[in-house]
């Protein structure tokens, strides 16, 4: 049973490993949905997992899964399934036994466990595959075959590390969707990933790390507006974009705009989106042709790159 | 903004108890250990101890019987069944014990060290305390099925074979060879561990393991000749064991250490084994 939190909290967390800095002063609420860590390598994403996971504790500062300090795994691990990065199988086990060994230990009686080892196997469609033993499955397998580990005890927190790794698109698709499917249902899933895309199309809401620091959090649109010092670029799909150019630099919100490679558009940067879509639809209004209006830089792979750097490197 | 439907309802059925789940470690390896053939065959052999004592047991007690049947009266047994003669089978019982613990002992943990898997574990309703009571019991049921447990059955049939008298006379012979093989199977198991989680390499920890008894037995010997002192034994293993089985087996024999400094250095093994597998044996390593 979990607590009687609804969220996961981080209270002015840090984690030192001797001198060297994991995660510092992190203040976080993570509420039900996908919410994807992002970060480059050494960022502090598996540390705030194992943090959040109680398997490293914290240096200081105070985390609560669902009410729940991480440091009770008896009362933690009833609601939380945990999938690691790492390929870390018993010898000589099928995908079955894997699974169904691991129930035991949850507590749950050999019938509970084989019912769940099946289900669980089902919804990571590894069935036909499931009695043959682990070490002769493809890298796509072994992520699946942990994804069932993971979610076999129907947690409420699923934590993920880099779980979309070596899976090929088919299956990488269903496994989004499964996750989406999770999220549907209430849970919590948390996932870390470098995949910038697909935690953009996945993601309630999104982490950004780097060198052991929160740079941002929250829904990305919301994270994107927040970046001023990068003016929104909006990409406006138009038949004359010389003509629209002149118009809108009488917009004294614009700080730049040029017609994008094809000739078929015309890339706007301005500090405020919201007054610059107002005074675009006058200029629709008198006329101009416009065929769609979108953000250009909207997404986690621009918030990325604005926040930590195209190279990965803090800001 | 997602909508949620917050239909997710998780596991509320009812869950075996906590105490009993360390259990299911040892459920495993044993399936592992014994598809070994040369495991197997050890294991068998380490019965024919008991079975020769057993042999013994019944011809000191049926002697004359015995003797009758080559045609000799009056025979008496050229040995008697007393603690002498349980500390010499628990002797070569912990001998056994000893190689199967080489064997056994280093892979129950470097493994699961080594292959990252305590994480596994860990990310269970499952403590780290319950992790090293599930591995150690590998050990302790294994070791207990080849010294005290044949051992008391042993001394069951002599008492049944020499009488109440026997029995009550030399019912400490029972305590002794319990708390004996126990002391035993507790240091051997916390060390084989130990060693293990430290060197996580399995043979590594198996050569470190002979290195502990017979490379520090040498050694402490060596500081006794050089230094002309006895204290070099307090590093000898075989020779605490050997001091502390003398009080219980009530042995006359003479010890160079006093029985309480080989109890206080049994017991800084123990906590030295503890230190190290509390270090050790974590989720993830913290490589300063």
């Amino acid at each position: 049973m979990s607590g009687h939190g609804r969220e996961i909290v981080f209270e002015n967390v840090s984690k030192f490993y001797g001198e060297v800095l994991g995660v510092n002063r992190v203040n976080l609420t993570i509420p039900p949905g996908i919410t994807s860590l992002v970060g480059p390598n050494g960022s502090g994403k598996t540390t705030l997992m194992n943090l959040m996971t109680g398997l490293l504790r914290p240096t200081q500062g105070h985390i609560d899964v669902l009410g729940v300090p991480p440091d009770q795994p008896e009362r933690l691990f009833r609601f939380v399934g945990y999938c690691t990065q790492f390929d870390s199988f018993p010898r000589g086990m099928t995908g079955y036994q894997f699974v169904y060994s691991y129930l035991l230990l949850h507590g749950k009686s050999h019938e509970e466990a084989a019912d769940l080892t099946t289900d669980a196997i089902e919804r990571v469609r590894l069935t036909d595959a499931a009695h043959r033993k682990i070490a002769g499955y493809s890298k796509g397998m072994r992520q699946r075959i942990k994804l069932a580990h993971a979610i076999s005890h129907w947690p409420k927190v699923l934590v993920l590390d880099e779980p979309l790794n070596g899976l090929d698109p088919l299956v990488r698709a269903e496994t989004i969707a499964l996750f989406r499917s999770l999220a549907q249902e209430g849970q919590y899933v948390i996932i870390s990933s470098h995949i910038l895309h697909e935690v953009d199309a996945i993601s309630d809401q999104v982490i950004l790390l780097s060198s052991g620091y929160v740079v941002a959090e929250g829904q990305i649109h919301g994270v994107r507006t927040e970046v001023e010092e990068h003016p929104m670029q909006i990409l406006i799909r138009c038949g004359q974009p010389a003509t629209l150019a002149s118009r809108i630099f009488e917009l004294d919100t614009v700080v730049e705009a040029r017609v994008h490679n094809d000739g078929k558009g015309l890339l706007v940067r301005t500090r405020d989106p919201e007054r610059f879509y107002l005074l675009l639809n006058r200029l629709v209004v008198d006329g101009v042709d416009v065929e769609s209006i979108a953000p250009a830089d909207d997404d986690v792979h621009s918030v990325y790159e604005y926040l930590i750097g195209p190279d990965g490197g803090a800001i | 903004m997602a909508v949620y439907k917050r239909s997710y309802r998780g596991y509320a059925g009812p869950v075996t108890s906590e105490w009993s789940r360390f259990a299911i470690i040892p459920r495993y390896a044993y399936r592992g250990l014994f598809r070994s053939k040369i495991m197997t065959a050890f294991f068998v052999i380490c019965f024919i101890p008991p079975l020769v004592f057993l042999f013994l047991i019944y011809l000191a007690n049926n002697i004359g019987s015995f003797a009758k049947m080559f045609g000799v009266t009056g025979a008496t047994s050229p040995f008697a069944v007393d603690g002498e003669f349980f500390a010499t089978y628990l002797g070569i019982q912990a001998a056994l014990s000893f190689i199967l613990t080489a064997f056994v002992g280093p892979g129950l943990v470097s493994g699961d060290l080594a292959n990252r898997a305590l994480t596994l574990y860990l990310s269970r309703p499952f403590t780290r305390a319950e992790y090293v009571v599930g591995k150690m019991s590998v050990l302790l049921v294994l070791l207990s099925l080849i010294t005290w447990f044949p051992g008391l059955i042993l001394f069951a049939v002599q008492a049944v074979l020499g009488g109440p008298a026997w029995l009550i006379q030399h019912l400490w012979i029972a305590w002794a060879l319990f708390a004996g093989s126990w002391i035993w199977i507790l240091v051997v198991s916390l060390l084989a561990l130990a060693l293990s989680a430290w060197v996580k390499w399995r043979i590594a920890a198996g050569a470190l393991l002979l290195a502990v008894f017979f490379v520090a037995a040498a050694f402490g010997e060596a500081v006794n000749a050089v230094l002309e002192v006895h204290w070099g034994k307090l590093i000898n293993l075989t020779y605490l064991f050997a001091t502390v089985w003398n009080r219980l087996f009530r042995s006359r024999e003479t010890f160079e250490i006093s029985e309480a400094s080989a109890w206080l250095m049994l017991g800084l093994i123990c906590a030295a084994c503890l230190a190290l597998l509390n270090r050790k044996l974590r989720a993830f390593e913290v490589v300063r």
